[in-house]
C-alpha cells in the first residue's frame, strides 16, 4: 500500500484521493495493477501559486470511477505514459496549454500550437493582449511571429 | 541518421480527409512504416473561451465541438455545469433532451456513414444518407430555428417547447426511417468493394483499445460492452429499454456494423421518449433569463455522456465566480484518433485511408 494524503467524495460522488508528487508513479501502478485500465482524462488545474494535475481513472470490468490528484509547485510531474499510453497525447496536450513538464514523457512536444508558441495560454497569468500570428516556413513548419504583415 | 523509407505528407487539406487533418508518413513502396498526426489546425482553444464566458453563455463553445451531433455536446456541457450551479432541468425538458439527442446521434451516424462511402469510393450513398439527416434537420429547425449550431439548450431547460408539429414531424420520422435505414444498409452490405475494404482491416484488439482510451462505437466493435448511457445513466437514460450493439471482430466493417444496429436502437429510444414525454413546465424558474449571469458555482464535477463518437466528458471547476475557473473537455475522437498510427503500422497506404475513415473524426472537438 501506497501511502496517500487524504480521501474525500466530490460533488459527483466519486472518490477522491490526494497523493504526494514522490508517491505517484508508485500508486498509479498499484491502481493499474487493481483493476483501473482506462485513464480517461489528464487535466492541469492552475492555482496561481501551483498546479493541481487531476487523473480520472475508470475500470471497464467493475465500472469504477476514481479521480487522484497530484499538486506541484515548480510545474513538473512524472508521467504516466508507462503505464497508460491514453496518457501520451492528454500530457502532451497539458504541456501545450498549461506548461506542466510530464518528467519521463517520451516526446513532449507541444500538440495544438507551434513549438515557437511563446507562453501557455491556459495559465492565468497568460498575456491575452499580445496576439501572436502563425507563419509557415519553407518546409511547411509553423513558426510564431508577432507582426501581423510578416509572410505571405 | 537516415531511414530508407520515403517521408510523404498528406493534408492538411486533402479529399479523402475528414477535415484538417495532417498526416506525416513514413513509406516503404506502399506499406507505412510510421505514422504522425498533426493536428491543432483547428485549435481555437474553447477551454479558455468558457472560462471567459458566463456558464449560460459557454454552450456556444459546445455546439461548435462536435458540429455534426451538437445536441449531444449540449447535453454533455448542461450535465456538468447544471450540477455546479444547482438548477436541475424538468422532467419533461428532460426527455426532450433524450429525444433529440438521440435524433442528434441519428444524423451524426449518417453523416459517417455518407463520408465513409466517399472515402471507399462510393458516392451513390452519400445522397441517401443526406436526404435522411435533412429530415432531422428540419425537425431541429423547426425546435430552435437552427440546423447544426443548434444551441436549442440551455441550463435549466431547453429553449423552446415542443409543439405538436415537431411531435407529428418526428413520428413521421419514425415511420418512414426504418425502411430508409434498411435500404442506405444494403447499399453497403451488399457492394463488394466496401466489403473487402472493410472486412478484416484495421483489426483493433480489445486490450489496447482500452489502454489507448479508446471509447463508442469502436471499442464496441472490440467487444467491450461499455455505454455510459447503460454505465452511468443521465438523463432517463435508465427508464427506456435499448441495446448496446458489440462485435468481436474489431475491423472496419465490425464499426460499420455497430454505427447501424446503434441507429437502430436510437429510433426504440426515440419512441419510448415520445410515448413517456410528460405535460408539464420545459424550463426551470430558477434559471430566469434575467437571473442566468448571476449565477453561481461551488466545487468541481465531473460529467461523463456518451455522445455519437464515445464517451464525452466534461470537467468543471468553480471557485465560486459567475464564470467557470477551469473547463475540461475529454473529447472522444481526440483519444480515438491517438489509435491511428498504431493500426496504420504496415498496412497498406490505401488501407489507412479506410481506417482512419472508420475512426468518425470530427475536427471541431479534436482541436477544440
Amino acid at each position: 500500500m501506497v501511502d496517500i494524503i487524504s480521501e474525500s467524495i466530490g460533488k459527483d460522488n466519486r472518490k477522491i484521493i490526494l497523493v504526494s508528487l514522490e508517491n505517484l508513479i508508485p500508486f498509479m501502478k498499484e491502481m493499474r495493477s487493481k483493476g483501473f485500465d482506462h485513464l480517461s482524462l489528464v487535466t492541469a488545474v492552475d492555482r496561481k501559486d501551483s498546479i493541481d494535475v487531476v487523473y480520472h481513472l475508470h475500470s471497464m470490468e467493475r465500472n469504477e470511477y476514481v479521480v487522484v490528484k497530484v499538486n506541484t509547485k515548480n510545474s513538473v510531474v512524472p508521467s504516466v505514459t508507462g503505464i497508460w499510453p491514453s496518457a501520451n497525447w492528454d500530457e502532451r496536450e497539458q504541456y501545450d496549454l498549461v506548461g506542466v513538464k510530464f518528467d519521463g514523457h517520451p516526446n513532449l512536444k507541444r500538440l495544438f500550437l507551434p513549438e515557437s508558441w511563446v507562453g501557455h495560454p491556459l495559465r492565468k497569468d497568460y498575456d491575452l493582449s499580445k496576439v501572436q500570428y502563425i507563419n509557415m516556413d519553407e518546409d511547411g513548419e509553423d513558426y510564431v511571429t508577432f507582426d501581423a504583415g510578416d509572410g505571405w | 541518421m537516415s531511414d530508407p523509407w520515403i517521408e510523404l505528407n498528406i493534408g492538411p487539406q486533402h479529399p479523402s480527409m475528414h477535415g484538417v487533418l495532417r498526416l506525416k508518413a513514413k513509406l516503404d513502396g506502399e506499406i507505412i512504416k510510421e505514422l504522425e498526426p498533426v493536428i491543432g489546425y483547428l485549435h481555437r482553444n474553447a477551454e479558455k473561451l468558457c472560462e471567459m464566458g458566463y456558464y449560460c453563455d459557454n454552450l456556444v463553445y459546445f455546439d461548435r465541438m462536435d458540429y455534426v451531433g451538437a445536441m449531444n455536446m449540449e447535453v454533455g456541457y448542461l450535465e456538468a455545469a447544471e450540477k455546479i450551479l444547482g438548477v436541475p432541468p424538468p422532467d419533461r425538458a428532460k426527455w426532450i433532451r433524450v429525444i433529440i439527442a438521440e435524433l442528434s446521434r441519428i444524423a451524426a451516424h449518417l453523416v459517417w456513414a455518407g463520408a465513409y462511402g466517399l472515402d471507399l469510393g462510393m458516392l451513390t450513398p452519400f445522397f441517401y444518407c443526406f436526404a435522411e439527416r435533412e429530415k432531422i434537420l428540419t425537425i431541429f429547425t423547426e425546435a430552435c430555428g437552427s440546423r447544426q449550431e443548434t444551441n436549442y439548450m440551455s441550463i435549466g431547460g431547453v429553449y423552446q417547447d415542443f409543439n405538436d408539429k415537431i411531435i407529428e414531424e418526428i413520428k413521421d420520422f419514425l415511420a418512414t426511417f426504418p425502411k430508409k435505414l434498411e435500404e442506405i444498409y444494403n447499399l453497403y452490405v451488399k457492394n463488394d468493394v466496401f466489403l473487402s475494404r472493410t472486412k478484416g482491416i484495421g483489426v483493433l484488439s480489445k486490450e489496447v483499445a482500452i489502454s489507448y482510451g479508446v471509447t463508442g462505437p469502436m471499442l464496441r466493435a472490440s467487444g467491450v460492452e461499455y455505454d455510459v448511457r447503460k454505465a452511468e445513466p443521465y438523463l432517463f437514460y435508465d427508464k427506456v429499454n435499448f441495446e448496446i450493439p458489440i462485435s468481436h471482430k474489431g475491423d472496419n466493417l465490425a464499426r460499420f456494423l455497430v454505427r447501424f444496429e446503434e441507429m437502430r436502437q436510437s429510433l426504440k429510444i426515440i419512441k419510448q421518449g415520445l410515448e413517456k414525454l410528460p405535460e408539464g413546465p420545459y424550463f426551470n424558474p430558477k434559471a430566469k433569463k434575467s437571473m442566468m449571469i448571476r449565477m453561481r458555482g461551488e466545487g468541481e464535477y465531473y460529467a461523463r455522456t456518451e455522445s455519437s463518437k464515445g464517451e464525452f466528458g466534461v470537467y468543471i471547476v468553480a471557485d465560486g465566480g459567475v464564470k467557470p475557473y477551469r473547463v475540461r473537455v475529454r473529447s472522444p475522437t481526440f483519444k480515438n484518433l491517438s489509435i491511428l498510427p498504431v493500426l496504420s503500422k504496415d498496412v497498406m497506404l490505401a488501407d489507412m485511408i479506410a481506417i482512419s475513415g472508420s475512426i468518425d473524426l470530427v475536427f471541431g472537438e479534436i482541436d477544440r
